[in-house]
């Protein structure tokens, strides 16, 4: 059992890194969106959630492909200062991860052969102080 | 340090060597109330913001879900994914040392 994610940053973002120039393209009007990075620095935590739990160097190259559908929604709660406009969509990825360390390597099937996700969504999103400032006005 | 306010406890603390930021970091932070696990992370779903980043405006996508298949260096056939397997992308404009900062973010 292997768990491939990047460490939570020292702010607390959780398992979230930059995207380089050039590796997510929005298009149709930002109907779709595709994000390709290859060795992205993570950890194989095989163990995670368990606090301290032992983390391996590992690579991971990946990409993902967002399509919006025709259901278009909208999530906002006012107490919590969001909302988000867009549509429900579909989401494909490849992957593929090494962990050095170990001798391990594992490539996912094909994008087109891997099942959607379950649940995707596209669209925009304003929150925090964004979100009180365009309710103020 | 008698008679010194905080803020000037704090400067004098600070080494003369050592860089100072003193709007703070420009990278973004996380949405406060995602901390349901005592983790400031959520899954993808309706009804939830799919940005992780707080004070954000810009454009998003975010799954979960996943079960497929692949093959790893032994040749064997490995599942991936559960339920919870989720990802997600943030591209605009966050709000951090106190001015609008820029860029794409993924979490993966």
């Amino acid at each position: 059992m292997h768990d491939f994610h990047p460490p939570i940053s020292d702010a607390g973002l959780y398992w979230v890194v930059p995207v380089p120039a050039g590796a997510l393209q929005w298009s149709d009007g930002g109907r779709s969106a595709t994000i390709e990075m290859r060795d992205v620095a993570v950890i194989d935590q095989p163990k995670w959630p368990a606090r301290k739990a032992q983390a391996s160097p590992a690579r991971m190259s990946f990409k993902m492909v967002f399509e919006a559908t025709n259901t278009a929604v909208t999530y906002e709660n006012k107490a919590r200062l969001f909302r988000v406009t867009g549509f429900l969509a579909t989401c494909r990825m490849e992957a593929r991860v090494a962990v050095p360390s170990i001798g391990f390597t594992w490539r996912s099937d094909p994008i087109d052969k891997c099942p959607p996700a379950a649940f995707a969504v596209i669209g925009n999103e304003i929150n925090g102080k964004y979100y009180e400032e365009e309710a103020g006005r | 340090m008698q008679g010194c306010n905080a803020s000037a406890q704090a400067a004098a603390s600070v080494r003369p060597d050592s860089p100072v930021d003193p709007d703070g970091p420009s990278g973004p932070y996380p949405i406060p109330w995602l901390d349901k696990n005592g983790s400031h992370n959520q899954p993808a779903g309706p009804d939830l913001e799919p940005s992780h980043i707080y004070h954000f405006k810009g454009r998003v996508a975010r799954c979960s879900g996943f079960n497929g298949m692949g093959t790893d260096g032994n040749n064997e056939r490995l599942l991936f994914g559960t339920a919870t397997t989720d990802y997600g992308v943030m591209d605009g404009e966050y709000w951090a040392a106190r001015a609008p900062q820029t860029g794409a973010f993924t979490h993966i």
